[in-house]
């Protein structure tokens, strides 16, 4: 066994494996696939009419606001006391008189 | 054999010149697996296209794409057990051994066989060597960059390789 020998049986197994080598325009292209930029961009774009179609169902179940001076603070039964009246009265001395 | 920076039509020419010998170092690279040798050249051709490698000519073209196409294939290789390892783990699938298998190219002969079964029994930059110098007529310091280790480097696994090589084919060929 020497080095032409060893090349000859090179030479066959190079012979055997590029007998059935793909075409080289099969190969040879940009295959067709979405990239990370398009898919980012596509992301974006849902995102933007998700968040676009939650404004009306926001909006929707907001409360309705109520002017300032309307406005009563939940507490506020709190400062009725008894005998309040005669505190926001003035009595009437006259009548009293008589 | 061209130097210098090529583009475009002049570089698409060069490599379809190159192609079966890139196909068969493809194989070479994927244990033999025309399939998985297939998807790396094109995978290796994208990169080409889309100019995420570049042949900048420091080095003959073949020698440039032999070693892309090694490094293509071995990421490949590692996405292929990572995957099989998840599956194997989440799917509770056998995992498939990651055994080299010269007979998965069909239609090899007896001596083109023999040579393989010798072939995988070699450390894997022997085999690399050998096969880079013996297909594919690269010189010693051709195959060195292309598996980009130093020259030095490479004569030692290509004459160990040789050596043990020849052992094992020694009354095995037909003469």
């Amino acid at each position: 066994m020497n080095d032409d020998r060893l090349h000859a049986a090179f030479r066959e197994l190079r012979r055997d494996e590029t007998a059935h080598v793909p075409p080289f325009n099969r190969l040879w292209r940009v295959p067709v696939r979405s990239r990370p930029l398009t898919r980012l961009a596509f992301a974006l774009v849902l995102i933007v009419i998700a968040a676009v179609s939650m404004v009306p169902i926001l909006r929707r179940h907001r409360a309705p606001q109520t002017s300032i001076t309307e406005w009563r603070a939940p507490t506020d039964f709190l400062l009725k006391t008894p005998g309040q009246e005669l505190l926001s009265s003035v009595p009437d001395l006259k009548g009293s008189t008589q | 054999m061209t130097d210098g920076v090529m583009q475009g039509a002049e570089l698409e020419r060069e490599v379809e010149q190159l192609h079966a010998a890139s196909y068969g170092w493809a194989l070479a690279c994927c244990r033999r697996d025309r399939d998985d040798a297939e998807e790396v050249l094109q995978n290796v051709y994208v990169k080409i296209l889309e100019g995420k490698a570049r042949f900048d000519g420091r080095s003959s073209l073949k020698t440039w794409l032999f070693a892309v196409i090694r490094r293509t294939a071995a990421a490949h290789v590692r996405r292929r057990i990572v995957r099989e390892l998840l599956l194997a783990k989440w799917g509770r699938q056998e995992l498939e051994p990651v055994m080299p298998n010269p007979h998965r190219s069909a239609e090899t002969s007896q001596t083109s066989a023999t040579l393989l079964d010798a072939l995988q029994r070699l450390a894997r930059r022997q085999r690399e060597v050998l096969e880079l110098v013996f297909y594919h007529d690269l010189t010693i310091e051709e195959a060195a960059v292309a598996l980009n280790v130093s020259i030095g480097s490479a004569r030692v696994h290509y004459q160990r390789g040789k050596k043990q090589l020849l052992a094992q084919l020694d009354g095995k060929l037909a003469p």
